[in-house]
């Protein structure tokens, strides 16, 4: 995406992220942040004194600028910017952008074929458009925190947030799909996306347990609603997950565990009717599992073909020896902090594969650079500092 | 006209993660043909607890705007006819195990060798390399409770179509195809970002943190006298906020929580002291509240409120269809809206086959090919 300038006005993490997809690519991502900086970069643990490991997280690959938008020659320089560029990612709440002089309407005009996408709460329309959304706000609203954790417990969310992250992709999956268009068209557009629907949208067998059983989705700890066995196994020294749940793994799976006289009980004929006694099922494979250590049950499903594999912690799961064959655990350089490790993509492309090159800007690292591109000499760019515009 | 108009997908996938990345560019308008075996189908047809009128509703819910192409891959012939889609084809989607699709004579330089336009996604367990490449799928998580939601399936299925749009782009540019390869494992490791963040920074391994975050405070799940509801507080001018629409002023002089770093650090006495007061009254009382003085705040939801919450329609989340075996049911609408070019859901899950006449004629097959496939049993 080398050819793709992207102008970035997000903070925190999904409109972060969506742009960090895009800077992976190759595209020249260019962070625009208030002069004091975005909320982000004050976030704690720090990595180097006042550089927030937050903010390297999700802004990579990424040129930064400062520009002052309550100022008239803030907005100006702004809108000279927007007139080079292909994408524009903004997650204000609905209606602060506008404020600002810089909503979709303004710079549409000036740049017909700006593809602008907006991440919210609720998206820009509907009868919460206007509310604060977060990810905890977004998983408890869309129902994902209803069926996570154990049943009886207090309420757990999905331990990544899950919703800032959802909308992220679908953000970036509307960019992409809106370039395209584009080729076609000549045209930009306005990509709409929010938390809120990031969470409904990936409630897809949960939404499909209610539409066809009528029955509310429960917790289920580590269980799945449309199979069994397909969870985590408690085995002598902690516990492994298995997923044997269809009519050639579990026979498979019973077989290793001993438990053939399973395989003809009508309890767990089939796979709904080993969902509906799953507590049963658990009982009886755990007295059997419990009386070995993982590394036993996880060695014989590996030679069975049996999807299996342990619990890790975040430690192991970094450095594991696939997970490093993978790249998941890259290198580079900061200009303060020096080298600093950020999480590798998870997308391997064999002609234009996406690339690590510089760890996120410290705040205005480019702002001469970037000013000076768009026909700024010196003496303007000194005066624009002094005068806090930048 | 719809975004990926003219995009023709052959979807030789099966279970979730795939069959979700597909249905996400069929929604936006490609052309997206899936692959099924002669008779039975792929195996989602025949999963899970959920079905009406014996369609199976996992099927069902993952292949809708997609057309269905049958043809049996042990055989020449059938390959012969998905490697002649392939010739008309953009996109290639196969979620098989490392080394299956090659056998079957449809790898990826099997099939560059004879579009080199393609863009061909492999979507696995652990990925197309490293030591794990020929492992079955699973999915791994950090978590002791499993996220209620398919986590690495969903997020795999979009970091598919994201590479597969990527690849798009360059190959129109170029004239170049190319491999994209992700994995469930690398989707679910790159979520972890704000957990690899901390263990990098801090070097302490993250732990299970219920409802709250790991570097704000309070941001969590919160009790009232009728149960829990959100509330994100995650900073300074939030917390404010939170203190004047609780009536607890007083937390702002408490020395242990001026900033949101002691917030985090000390957050078992934060929300002790909260909960002192949020337990006195309910849920509805705190929301209307909290959202007065513009805090961040929700209920926790089931899915049968979610589903019919009035913001959820407002955004066209529910979508109903007719399929010609089922009847009515229900779909999740597109979450992205496009103003020009918008996605919709147009048509249900295809039958086993539906659109195979019309796919064979559309490559150019004569009705006495046709015929010769079914009798033989190709198709």
């Amino acid at each position: 995406m080398d050819h793709i300038r992207v102008i970035d006005q997000t903070q925190v993490m999904a409109g972060p992220t969506c742009a960090m997809l895009l800077a992976d690519l190759g595209a020249d991502v260019i962070k625009v942040e208030p002069p004091g900086g975005e909320t982000t970069r004050r976030i704690e643990p720090e990595i180097a004194p006042g550089v927030s490991a937050a903010f390297l997280a999700v802004n990579r690959n990424k040129r930064g600028m400062t520009l002052d938008l309550k100022q008239q020659r803030g907005v100006d320089i702004f809108m000279r910017l927007v007139g080079t560029a292909d994408v524009l990612i903004e997650n204000y709440r609905p209606g602060v952008a506008k404020r600002l002089g810089v909503g979709y309407d303004t710079l549409a005009s000036s740049n017909p074929r700006l593809v602008y996408c907006s991440i919210s709460g609720f998206g820009q329309t509907g009868p919460y458009a206007s509310r604060g959304g977060y990810d905890l706000i977004a998983q408890g609203m869309s129902g994902i925190m209803s069926v996570t954790g154990h049943e009886g417990g207090p309420p757990v969310k999905v331990g990544v947030p899950i919703t800032d992250l959802g909308a992220a992709l679908f953000g970036v999956f509307g960019i992409l799909c809106a370039l395209r268009a584009r080729r076609i068209t000549g045209r930009g557009q306005f990509v709409d996306t929010s938390l809120f629907e990031a969470g409904v949208a990936l409630s897809v067998w949960e939404a499909t347990e209610y539409w066809y059983t009528g029955e509310t989705p429960q917790r289920l700890g580590t269980g799945h609603r449309m199979n069994a066995p397909y969870q985590a196994f408690r085995a002598s020294d902690g516990h492994f997950t298995v997923g044997a749940s269809n009519e050639r793994l579990w026979p498979r799976f019973a077989s290793l565990l001993g438990l053939d006289r399973l395989l003809d009980e009508p309890r767990f004929a089939d796979v709904g009717a080993r969902v509906r006694n799953r507590p049963a099922l658990e009982r009886e494979i755990e007295s059997v599992t419990a009386t070995k250590p993982r590394s036993y049950w996880l060695e014989r499903c590996e030679a069975l073909g049996i999807p299996a594999g342990p619990i890790y912690s975040v430690p192991e799961a970094l450095t594991d020896a696939h997970a490093v064959a993978r790249g998941m655990a890259k290198e580079v350089d900061h200009p303060e902090a020096g080298r600093v490790k950020t999480l590798g993509n998870p997308v391997k492309m064999s002609a234009t594969p996406p690339t690590m090159r510089n760890a996120a800007p410290p705040l205005g690292h480019d702002n001469t650079a970037i000013l000076t591109e768009l026909g700024y000499g010196d003496t303007e760019i000194r005066e624009l500092a002094r005068e806090g515009v930048i | 006209m719809k975004a990926l108009h003219g995009v023709r997908v052959v979807d030789f996938t099966q279970a979730m993660a795939a069959p979700f990345c597909t249905m996400n560019l069929a929604d936006m308008g490609a052309d997206v043909i899936k692959i099924e075996p002669p008779g039975e189908g792929e195996p989602t047809r025949r999963l899970g607890a959920a079905e009406k009128n014996g369609h199976s509703a996992t099927f069902m819910a993952l292949n809708r705007n997609k057309r269905s192409l049958t043809a049996d891959l042990k055989r020449p012939e059938g390959v012969a006819i998905v490697r002649r889609l392939v010739e008309t084809a953009d996109v290639f989607v196969q979620n098989y195990r490392p080394g299956v699709a090659d056998r079957l004579g449809l790898g990826w330089d099997q099939l560059s060798a004879i579009n080199p336009l393609l863009v061909y996604c492999s979507i696995s367990g652990f990925g197309g390399t490293g030591p794990y490449a020929s492992r079955v799928t699973g999915e791994e998580s950090g978590a002791p409770a499993k996220a209620g939601i398919p986590v690495s399936d969903l997020a795999c299925g979009l970091y598919g179509a994201y590479g597969i749009l990527a690849a798009l782009e360059h190959r129109d540019r170029t004239g170049q195809g190319q491999l994209v390869d992700t994995s469930l494992l690398e989707a679910a490791m790159a979520l972890t970002v704000w957990e690899a963040t901390e263990y990098w920074t801090t070097g302490r391994t993250p732990r299970a943190v219920g409802s709250a975050h790991r570097f704000a405070a309070p941001y969590q799940a919160i009790r009232a006298s009728d149960g829990y509801f959100t509330v994100g507080a995650n900073n300074d001018k939030l917390y404010e906020a939170f203190c004047r629409a609780i009536d607890r002023l007083d937390l702002l002089d408490d020395s242990r929580f001026k900033t949101n770093a002691e917030r985090v650090r000390n957050r078992a006495e934060l929300i002790r002291e909260i909960e002192l007061t949020t337990v006195g009254f309910s849920r509805a009382t705190w929301l209307e509240r909290l959202a007065s003085e513009g805090v961040p705040c929700g209920p926790i939801n089931s899915y049968p409120e979610t589903l019919s919450d009035p913001h959820t329609l407002a955004r066209e989340m529910v979508v109903d269809l007719v399929h010609p075996g089922a009847g009515e049911v229900k779909a999740l609408g597109i979450p992205v809206k496009l103003s020009d070019t918008p996605g919709a859901v147009d048509r249900p899950a295809p039958l086993c086959g539906e659109h195979t006449t019309e796919i064979l004629t559309e490559l150019g097959y004569s009705e006495a090919e046709h015929e010769s496939f079914r009798a033989r049993g190709v198709v």
